[in-house]
């Protein structure tokens, strides 16, 4: 396993490396954001951690680099800034884990072990309804590939309604695979989460065919490829 | 000094009081003024007229006498009158025929009938004034014998047959012009009053409506202030835009300030918080009693510095003002991230908040508690977490957020909030969780409560101020 540690402080540098070593991994370090991009940019990491608080480019910027070029590494994000906000902005630039400092070692290979193994998972085929793109391995989708911020419930359904585009799909039908028990069944529910999916992916990529269902469709002029 | 002291209570309640009134005040004042000096004027002026069409008159009988006078062997005869006044007794009609001597005394020749037995008074000095300017009428004001007004006129001319010129005089009663002129004057007075009251009137909607934007940004201001507004927006006359203007700039500046005070406290919390994780790392590594002091006084420092962290930013929130934020929008990007960060055990978190449904504070704060609530469900949670937003009255919301976890006892909800310890060592977190959310709720004015939900876990419910959309 081979990890790259983007980290400024030479003390907590040296230590993490120390430790991460101890358990079993192959450390590189970049000790400012500009190395830190090209070595992940260029290697092939198992996974990353990344301080926020770097010299020369910071963290975010980095990471958000890194998702455009479509480096999917999974990224731990480590920093002293502990707001909420400043989390949000960490997973919206597509990290997949956050821990704040300061923090204890053993946490921190925790996490990073799951990490790992949460990225082994075997490869499916994408999704792809027009700009609509859906990942089901990473559960992340993406529109002209800007990614979308979708909560799991919104992902549940605009996963079942990709995987059967073309079809009207009855509100009955999606509550019973949008919640895993008899949970709050209720259609409208089902109103709430069409018009906070269609917000988000856009208006018309969803038809309402009234008096049975849903059906997702490609925009006009889009090609499928 | 003495003198000007009862004068400045006067002058500063008119400089402090209403701007509407100042300038209704100063336009009253002005018009009433030139108000009254006009019906000073027209009444003059009508006097004048009226008297002049009177002296006509009297010119015109004066005429009539001396066309028609005849003189038949030094005996002046008058002429026989069209006017039927000059022979009722006391008609108010005169005339009279005289001659004045050297010395200016006036002697009557012939007179009317209307005259009766009596005589017309004439004033002093008439004779001679008249004799001053021959063919020219002098007028004069006199009473008949019954104490009536009369205006008369006086005209020397000499007549054929006789050497020495006679006086002619004709008078009449002069009621008729006092008459018209007070009629007029109680015309005008009532006319004047209706248009000064028109004026006022006209002044104070012409000041109303011109200070109608005036009072369109007090508003606006005060739904500033209170939160209902982020910024002025209203579209402001040439004179007030650059104030509004200011106005939107001093907000600007006033968030700048908070979000300035948050940076340093960020930066602060950084440069503190890596040295602590060095020096938390090096101590564990090394076991032994210093290792221990080490880092029980970091401890001791992370707990500082978290402290004052929230301390300063709670002073940075109280200088706020007019913010606003979507719960929604807040509710969904964290539940997006709170998904990702309990992937492992396939956190589902289902919230609902009505569209328009707005925080009336900071939206990095309602984060915050959000985060902290939604954080704490996650860690304790089997699957499922339902954040629910709803409007409680028009100036609060509640929000409720549930988990299927174990729940907790009623016993030890009080413990959590206020202590902020951290109850189970076994489950990750600071466990300051809750006890920052019940500070936070309670800098707003709103508060927390703890209870059981119908998912089988713990409730936690927090009211926060609430702004119309």
């Amino acid at each position: 396993m081979r990890i790259l540690l983007v980290e400024d402080d030479p003390d907590l540098s040296r230590q993490l490396k120390l430790a991460l070593g101890d358990a079993g991994y192959a450390v590189d370090h970049a000790p400012d954001g500009e190395e830190g991009h090209f070595l992940g940019e260029t290697e092939p990491y198992d996974a990353v951690i990344l301080d926020l608080g770097l010299p020369k480019m910071d963290g975010v910027s980095v990471l958000e680099k890194w998702r455009r070029e479509n480096v999917a590494t999974p990224v731990l994000i480590l920093t002293a800034r502990d707001n909420w906000s400043q989390k949000v902005a960490g997973f919206d630039a597509g990290a997949d884990d956050y821990l704040t400092k300061p923090f204890h070692t053993e946490e921190l290979l925790a996490r990073l072990r799951a990490l790992v193994r949460r990225s082994a998972g075997h490869a499916s085929p994408q999704l792809s309804c027009g700009g609509l793109r859906l990942d089901p391995r990473a559960a992340r989708a993406s529109v002209n590939g800007e990614p979308l911020r979708l909560t799991s419930l919104e992902y549940r359904l605009l996963h079942y309604m990709m995987m059967h585009q073309g079809r009207v799909i009855s509100r009955t039908e999606l509550v019973e695979h949008l919640y895993d028990q008899d949970f709050d069944r209720d259609s409208n529910t089902i109103e709430v989460f069409i018009g906070r999916v269609r917000k988000k992916i856009g208006q018309d990529r969803i038809e309402t065919v009234r008096g049975l269902g849903y059906r997702i469709m490609a925009l006009e002029g889009e090609s499928d490829a | 000094m003495t003198a000007g002291r009862p004068r400045q209570p006067l002058f500063k309640s008119l400089r402090r009081s209403s701007l509407v009134l100042r300038l209704v005040l100063l336009a009253g004042v002005w018009s009433i003024a030139m108000l009254v000096l006009a019906g000073f004027g027209l009444n003059h002026l009508f006097r004048q007229a009226s008297v002049q069409r009177f002296e006509a008159g009297l010119e015109e009988s004066i005429r009539g006498l001396q066309a028609e006078t005849t003189v038949d062997n030094g005996q002046v005869y008058a002429p026989p009158m069209t006017d039927v006044r000059a022979y009722r007794p006391y008609s108010g009609f005169y005339w009279q025929i005289a001659e004045v001597d050297a010395k200016g005394a006036v002697k009557s020749l012939v007179k009317s009938r209307s005259i009766w037995d009596s005589k017309l008074t004439l004033p002093d000095g008439i004779g001679a004034a008249a004799t001053r300017t021959p063919g020219t009428s002098v007028y004069f004001d006199t009473t008949d014998p019954l104490g009536k007004r009369l205006h008369a006129a006086a005209q020397v001319s000499s007549i054929p047959g006789r050497d020495q010129p006679v006086l002619f005089v004709a008078a009449e009663n002069r009621e008729s012009i006092d008459e018209a002129a007070n009629r007029f004057i109680t015309i005008i007075v009532g006319a004047l009053v209706v248009l000064g009251a028109g004026l006022i009137l006209a002044v104070y909607l012409q000041v109303r409506i011109g200070l109608a934007p005036l009072f369109g940004l007090r508003r606006e201001v005060a739904l500033v202030r209170r939160g209902k507004a982020e910024r002025l927006v209203g579209d402001y006359p040439a004179e007030l835009s650059p104030l509004a203007g200011e106005l939107n700039a001093l907000v600007a500046h006033n968030q700048d300030v908070v979000e300035r005070q948050r940076t340093h406290v960020g930066n602060l919390a950084h440069a503190l918080k890596t040295p602590l994780a060095v020096m938390l790392t090096e101590a564990r590594s090394t076991p032994g009693e210093l290792a221990d002091i080490v880092e029980r006084q970091a401890e001791a420092m992370r707990a500082h510095v978290e402290h004052h962290l929230r301390r300063a930013r709670a002073a940075a929130r109280s200088q706020s003002t007019g913010e606003r934020t979507d719960v929604g929008e807040v509710l969904d990007e964290l539940t997006v991230t709170m998904e990702r960060i309990f992937q492992e055990k396939g956190a589902t978190i289902d919230w609902r908040s009505p569209d328009d449904l707005c925080f009336r504070g900071e939206r990095q704060d309602l984060q915050e508690l959000v985060g902290n609530i939604l954080e704490n469900a996650g860690i304790w949670c089997k699957r499922n977490i339902r954040a629910t937003a709803l409007p409680s009255g028009a100036d609060w919301l509640t929000l409720s957020i549930e988990d299927d976890g174990p729940g907790l006892p009623a016993e030890r909800r009080e413990e959590v909030i206020k202590r902020g310890a951290r109850l189970d060592e076994s489950a990750p977190g600071s466990g300051l969780g809750l006890a920052i959310v019940d500070e936070l709720a309670r800098a707003y004015g709103g508060d927390l409560t703890l209870g059981d939900s119908a998912l089988g876990g713990l409730m936690v419910k927090v009211t926060l101020p609430r702004v119309e959309a």
